[in-house]
C-alpha cells in the first residue's frame, strides 16, 4: 500500500476520476536526475487525518529546498504544491515501471499478478 | 478571461516539462513526462514522445488525453484536455523541433542519440487554470516594443554603407533597444564550413575571429538549419565548454581564438543571416536570465538578421568599385623598429612579433598586402584588385571580401599591432605600418 495526500481543492478533477473508476496511475520523479518510477493499481480515498496532513506539510517544504537547491526560485514553486483540502489516497499497488527518460523508460520491474 | 492556447505561450519553452495522462482501453491511466510541448497553432499542441511509447499506443485506443503544462516564467499551471489528432514525422514543425532536440543535445554530449522520431499533435478542447494557494507572479510584459525596437535597428542598419558599420548598428541597435547585452555577429565561410566572428558586443576579449563548425553549438545548428534555435534554461543543459581558457595567452600555440562566452548563461539564441534563401551567417545572443529570449523576440531578431544580411550583401556589391575623392593614407611616422612577421604557408597564419593574428583567407590577405608593400611600397589598396588578384588563390568569395577585409581589420586593432588596416573609402584600404617590416615565409 502506498499513500499519498492529495490537495482535493487544487485537483478536483482528479479527485472526480478516482472516484468514478479508482484506477490510478503516480509517477515519482527525483528532480535532480530525473530517476522515475510509475506505480499503476487501484486507489481508495478519504479525508485525511491531523497527522497525515501535517506529514504531507512537512513534504511540501522539503520539496521547496530541494527545489531551491536546484535553482528554482520560490516563487515559481509556491503555485505548485498544496494539501488544502486534504485527501489520503491509498493505493493497493498492481504494476511499477521504471519511467527515468532513456531507452529503458517503461520497463516493468514489478507485478502484483507474477 | 476565456483563456486560449495563445496566452500560455511562456508553457511551451521547454523548461519546466509537461505532464501528460492518457489511459488504454480497460481504463488504465499512464502518465509522461515529456520534454517537448509545442504550440502548432491557436488550437494545437504537438508532443515529443521521446522514450514513452505506453502514451503513443494509449491515445491509439482512447484518442483522449490530459495535459498538464507549466508557465515557466510564474509557475502557474494549467490543465488542458486534448484530442489526438494525428501523427507526424516530417514537415517544418517535425523538422524545426528536431533541430531544436539536436541543438540541445549536442550540447549534453548526446548529439544524434536523441532522435525525434515522430511528433503527435492533440486538438485542445478545453484550458482550465488550476488553483493555487498562491496567486502567481503575474510578471508584466516587458514594455518594450518589439515592432518599434526592430524598425529603429533597421534605421540605424540603413544609414550604414559599409561592413562594419553594418555589424556594428547591429549589434548595438539590438543593445539599445532590444536591451540584449552580449552578443555575436558570425559569417558563414562556406570553403572551411566555419562561421567566424566579425562583430562582438559586451565581451572581453571580444573573440574577433573566432569560429564555431557548422552545425555544432546553436549558432552552428542556426546556420545549418535556416532557422532560429533557442535555449532558455541552460541549467537543464550542461556545458560542455565551462573551462574559460585564457585566450591570449592559448592563441600562439592553438592557433585558434577562443570563442567568447558566459561560463553562466541561462537563455541563448542564434538567428540565421539569410539573403536570397541562402544561408550567410548568424546572429548570436546569449543571457543570464532563463527564458530571456521570448517569441517577440525571436520575431524581432529574425527581421532584424534579415536587414543586416541584406545590407552586408548589398555593401559588398557596392565595394566592388572603389570610390574616388576619398582620403588618403596618413604617412605613418618614421621609425627604424623592426616588425617581425611571420607567414606560415600550410595553413596561412600569421604572427607579427610572435602574436598570433589570423589564419586562413584572411592571413593570404594579409601576407599579399605585405608583399606589395615590401616590392613596391605600396599603402593603399582597391577591393576590385584584390578580387582580380589570381595569385592570391581566393576561394571564390565575390560575396563577402568586405567582411574578410574587416575581420582582419579589427584584428590587428583588438592585437594592438604596428600594422593596421584604415577604410579610405567605400572599396579602398589603407595600409599601415609603423616600422620596418622583416617577413619570413616557412613552409611551401
Amino acid at each position: 500500500m502506498i499513500h499519498l495526500v492529495l490537495s482535493g481543492w487544487q485537483w478536483p478533477g482528479t479527485v472526480a476520476n478516482l472516484k468514478t473508476n479508482g484506477r490510478v496511475a503516480i509517477t515519482f520523479s527525483r528532480p535532480a536526475d530525473y530517476v522515475s518510477y510509475q506505480i499503476k493499481g487501484e486507489a481508495t480515498l478519504r479525508a485525511a487525518q491531523a497527522e497525515e496532513i501535517e506529514r504531507s506539510s512537512r513534504y511540501l517544504v522539503d520539496m521547496v529546498s530541494t527545489l531551491m537547491r536546484l535553482g528554482v526560485a520560490a516563487e515559481i514553486i509556491a503555485p505548485w504544491l498544496s494539501n488544502r483540502d486534504a485527501l489520503l489516497v491509498s493505493i493497493a499497488v498492481a504494476e511499477i515501471f521504471l519511467q527515468t527518460p532513456g531507452a529503458l523508460a517503461g520497463t516493468r520491474l514489478w507485478s502484483a499478478a507474477t | 478571461m476565456t483563456l486560449g492556447l495563445l496566452n500560455l505561450e511562456a508553457c511551451f519553452e521547454g523548461v519546466v516539462p509537461s505532464i501528460i495522462a492518457t489511459a488504454d482501453g480497460n481504463g488504465v491511466p499512464n502518465i509522461s513526462y515529456l520534454s517537448h510541448v509545442a504550440m502548432v497553432d491557436g488550437d494545437h499542441v504537438a508532443l515529443s514522445n521521446q522514450f514513452f511509447a505506453k502514451t503513443s499506443a494509449n491515445i491509439r485506443l482512447n484518442p483522449q488525453a490530459a495535459l498538464v503544462a507549466v508557465n515557466a516564467r510564474n509557475g502557474a499551471q494549467f490543465r488542458l484536455d486534448l484530442a489526438f489528432a494525428y501523427s507526424l514525422d516530417d514537415g517544418p514543425l517535425f523538422e524545426q523541433l528536431s533541430r531544436h532536440l539536436d541543438a540541445t543535445s549536442a550540447q549534453v554530449g548526446m548529439a544524434g542519440i536523441m532522435r525525434l522520431r515522430g511528433l503527435d499533435v492533440f486538438r485542445v478542447l478545453r484550458i482550465e487554470s488550476i488553483r493555487s494557494t498562491i496567486e502567481p507572479e503575474r510578471n508584466p510584459s516587458p514594455a518594450r516594443d518589439r515592432l518599434v525596437a526592430a524598425a529603429r535597428v533597421i534605421e540605424m542598419i540603413a544609414a550604414e554603407s559599409d561592413a562594419a558599420g553594418i555589424v556594428d548598428a547591429t549589434l548595438g541597435g539590438i543593445r539599445s533597444w532590444l536591451g540584449f547585452e552580449h552578443g555575436l555577429f558570425l559569417e558563414l565561410y562556406e570553403e572551411r564550413r566555419q562561421l567566424v566572428t566579425i562583430g562582438s558586443l559586451g565581451y572581453a576579449p571580444s573573440g574577433i575571429g573566432s569560429d564555431v563548425e557548422l552545425g555544432q553549438c546553436v549558432i552552428g545548428a542556426a546556420a545549418e538549419s535556416g532557422s532560429i534555435v533557442k535555449v532558455s534554461d541552460m541549467s537543464r543543459v550542461r556545458r560542455l565548454n565551462a573551462a574559460v581558457r585564457d585566450s591570449s595567452s592559448d592563441e600562439n600555440r592553438t592557433r585558434s581564438i577562443v570563442l567568447p562566452g558566459m561560463p553562466d548563461a541561462m537563455s541563448q539564441i542564434a538567428v540565421p543571416l539569410i539573403v536570397a534563401g541562402v544561408v550567410r551567417g548568424a546572429l548570436f545572443f546569449e543571457s543570464r536570465a532563463r527564458l530571456a529570449f521570448t517569441k517577440a523576440d525571436e520575431a524581432a531578431l529574425s527581421i532584424i538578421a534579415r536587414q543586416a544580411a541584406l545590407a552586408l550583401a548589398f555593401s559588398e556589391r557596392n565595394s566592388e568599385e572603389a570610390e574616388v575623392g576619398h582620403r588618403a593614407v596618413q604617412l605613418s611616422p618614421a621609425t627604424d623598429r623592426t616588425i617581425h612577421v611571420a607567414h606560415h604557408r600550410f595553413d596561412d597564419s600569421i604572427f607579427i612579433d610572435g602574436n598570433y593574428v589570423i589564419k586562413g583567407v584572411a592571413g593570404r590577405l594579409l601576407a599579399f598586402m605585405l608583399d606589395q608593400h615590401l616590392t613596391s611600397g605600396r599603402n593603399e589598396f582597391t577591393n576590385r584588385e584584390i578580387r582580380l588578384d589570381s595569385g592570391l588563390r581566393l576561394p571564390d568569395f565575390k560575396d563577402n571580401l568586405e567582411t574578410r577585409l574587416l575581420l582582419l581589420r579589427r584584428r590587428l586593432e583588438e592585437k594592438r599591432l604596428p600594422i593596421r588596416l584604415i577604410r579610405l573609402g567605400r572599396g579602398r584600404i589603407g595600409f599601415e605600418v609603423e616600422g620596418r617590416v622583416r617577413l619570413s615565409r616557412e613552409g611551401a
